[in-house]
């Protein structure tokens, strides 16, 4: 009010004066406008005001747009179809997996990166009820899940950048043992199913993704003329054995229904909360590039693989690979050696704890209801070992640029693939019978698996593979493939599948 | 006397020291806006720096000189500086941004009046992966390229395992710095693009 009324007065002194003469109604009039006048003041002063209050929109952005890039939400996953020779396959679509991707950098030094994967997954739901009944308490629980589903932390760690060649990384990292585990990533690839050695039999101790619990350093040195190294270096909780329970409910005909509790002693990922085996495990890798598109690595994996209520026992992993490219042509590989020390001693280990290898209740005590608990070991060998070669060749026929293949993509490619592979399990454990403690049977067994696969994959953008391909798998003569792979539900005579897949990969 | 121990704690602790020296001389900023155009242009001797507001209008000039290459970002303005050694004119230090994979990498494309790549300098990466790109071993490749390549992997320039999709925003962010070049500096001139 106290503005106003100067205001009020310089407009009644700059204004029109009223002319000798002016009628009652000239007079009124331009009171009217004086008025109008001082409104608009009013109303423009107001406004200042709210503006001064309140940044306006463009001042307000920068804030959230830095907010908004601190944080990325990203991807990838994929599905495939397969048409299989083996008769438990046939036709089928596989939903291989959907892995959720965060990272953030919440400081210029600062960055955390985290991956949630739904694998095979659609559905996972309980149901629990608890309540009184017939005079007593009931309570029923049902688990509805599709088959083969899982959901798992792939990588959760944060990262504090010291220098480039010197970052400091924690939490669930991936153990860096051989290339395709640290780049497993679906879209990467041109073929519609990852490799025997990573995945299918697996050479590595856990296959791939394989996360592990841990801390330790990463970086690159820039060499000059020598190129350039990179280094991760991990102290873990590390693989472990580790206790898989299956449960089996069976009516059979003609013979007692079957009630049984299979446990698959097998390697697994380490745990992620108290590790009492005496004994922690070291991942290291170092890859070096010479040159543009040339890259040599080595890995290394040891540490205890028996949990700590049996002897101590170590797991030594090495793995060799590279990447070879001239032009249009890349040539990838990788070799796998690991090696489980005294897998016969682990299994007297085993014996002396669990006493009894198979414990069944006889038919006189139980007529209708076969109830039996059996130990097993699983994926377990001396040595396994393997390789694979993957040759690639991109190109672009130029008659396409203006088709729907190659518009609006600006560097659409097709890659033709071939990867050969071989996978060896020296003194493969296939049977341990025990009893009162002592070790009764223990066998073993020489196998190996090969595997040729052609394929053509069409890649619009970086981040999407259309993967097309085929592939002969096969084992030893009259030998079932089941027993040697993770993933081929092969007869007991069934030592040869053939398939063909497409496959679609994406990431954003 | 310079026992064996001596000379070897002496040997660590030079070590120690020149590398503690670099400790903290790297973060994700590798040059700075006043040593972007030397970096690309380090024969020169004295640089001019405009800054050039993009408007609609520059905007679909560039779109249309760099045909099927779609920028990331739109910056709202961009600043050049005008490179010369003497009384010779050298070429145009660019300074753009593209995105990786998911965040913006800030770089200096010097262009030659020819329209050729001089060099090219990263000077803020910010991605988590394919931070290879910001190695001389790697941008070297781009000296004396026509602006009319693709600068794609596996077509113009060499792929570096992990770093795909950086190098297709270098490539974007290549092609917006000569269409700009071209649209504010060069238009109407001889021997365009």
């Amino acid at each position: 009010m106290r503005q106003l009324v100067p205001m009020i007065l310089v407009l009644w002194l700059l204004g029109p004066l009223p002319t000798r003469g002016a009628t009652l109604e000239e007079l009124e009039d331009q009171v009217k406008a004086l008025n109008e006048k001082i409104e608009q003041m009013k109303r423009e002063q107001e406004e200042s005001k709210k503006a001064e209050a309140e940044p306006a929109e463009e001042e307000r952005r920068p804030f959230f747009q830095e907010a908004l890039e601190r944080v990325k939400v990203g991807g990838y996953g994929s599905i495939r179809f397969e048409s299989n020779t083996l008769d438990e396959v046939g036709n089928t679509f596989t939903f291989r997996r959907f892995v959720l991707t965060t990272d953030a950098a919440p400081a210029d030094r600062l960055k955390t990166y985290f991956e949630l994967e739904f694998e095979r997954f659609q559905v996972l739901e309980v149901e629990r009820t608890t309540a009184p009944a017939e005079g007593g308490l009931k309570v029923q629980q049902a688990v509805e899940a599709t088959p083969g589903s899982e959901i798992a932390i792939e990588q959760a760690w944060v990262q504090y950048d010291i220098n480039d060649w010197l970052k400091f990384r924690g939490g669930a990292v991936l153990v860096p043992l051989g290339r395709f585990n640290i780049r497993h990533d679906d879209n990467l690839w041109a073929l519609p199913r990852r490799s025997l050695v990573d995945r299918g039999v697996p050479v590595l101790p856990i296959p791939a993704a394989w996360p592990e619990l841990g801390m330790g350093f990463t970086g690159d040195l820039a060499g000059g003329k020598l190129g350039r190294l990179n280094y991760e270096l991990y102290v873990m909780n590390g693989a472990t054995l580790d206790a898989e329970v299956e449960e089996i409910i069976q009516t059979r005909e003609g013979k007692r229904d079957k009630l049984e509790a299979e446990v698959e002693l097998r390697p697994g990922r380490g745990t992620a909360q108290l590790d009492t085996k005496d004994g922690k495990a070291v991942g290291t890798r170092v890859a070096w590039t010479p040159l543009l598109g040339q890259e040599l690595g080595a890995s290394l994996y040891w540490g205890r693989y028996t949990p700590g209520f049996l002897d101590d026992e170590k797991l030594l992993s090495f793995g060799l690979d590279g990447l070879f490219s001239l032009g249009p042509f890349e040539l990838e590989w990788e070799y796998v050696n690991t090696n489980f020390s005294n897998v016969g001693d682990v299994a007297t280990s085993i014996a002396r704890v669990a006493r009894e290898q198979a414990v069944e209740i006889e038919k006189v005590d139980s007529p209708d209801l076969e109830v039996e608990i059996e130990y097993e070991l699983a994926q377990l060998a001396k040595t396994k070992h393997g390789y694979w070669l993957e040759l690639r060749r991109r190109f672009w026929p130029a008659f396409l640029k203006n088709t729907f293949l190659g518009k609006p993509f600006e560097n659409p490619q097709f890659v033709a693939v071939a990867r050969w592979e071989q996978a060896f399990l020296d003194d493969r454990v296939t049977h341990v019978d025990f009893t009162g403690g002592t070790i009764t049977a223990f066998e073993t067994e020489d196998r190996w698996v090969n595997r040729i696969t052609a394929g053509l994959a069409y890649k619009p953008t970086p981040l999407w593979a259309f993967q097309l391909a085929y592939e002969y798998t096969w084992t030893n003569r009259g030998r079932s493939l089941a027993e040697v792979t993770n993933f081929l539900p092969a007869k007991p005579n069934e030592d040869k599948a053939h398939a063909f897949l497409f496959g679609v990969a994406f990431g954003f | 006397m310079l026992t064996r121990r001596r000379f070897l704690l002496a040997l660590v602790g030079q070590t120690i020291l020149g590398w503690a020296k670099n400790l903290f001389a790297q973060t994700g900023v590798f040059l700075t806006e006043q040593e972007a155009p030397e970096a690309v242009f380090p024969e020169a001797t004295a640089f001019e720096r405009q800054v050039i507001k993009a408007t609609p209008e520059l905007r679909e000039k560039m779109q249309a000189l760099m045909g099927k290459f779609k920028p990331s970002i739109w910056e709202d303005a961009y600043t050049t500086f005008l490179a010369k050694k003497g009384g010779e004119f050298l070429g145009y230090a660019v300074i753009v941004e593209e995105i990786g994979k998911h965040r913006p990498i800030t770089f200096v494309v010097g262009i030659q009046p020819d329209h050729k790549v001089h060099d090219v300098a990263i000077m803020v990466f910010r991605e988590p992966y394919g931070g290879q790109v910001k190695e001389r071993i790697f941008l070297k490749q781009y000296r004396g390229k026509s602006v009319t390549e693709s600068f794609l992997p596996f077509q113009s320039v060499r792929s570096v395992a992990g770093a795909t999709l950086s190098i297709h925003a270098l490539a974007r962010g290549i092609k917006k710095a000569a269409a700009l070049v071209q649209a504010v500096y060069q238009e109407g001139k001889e021997g365009g693009w």
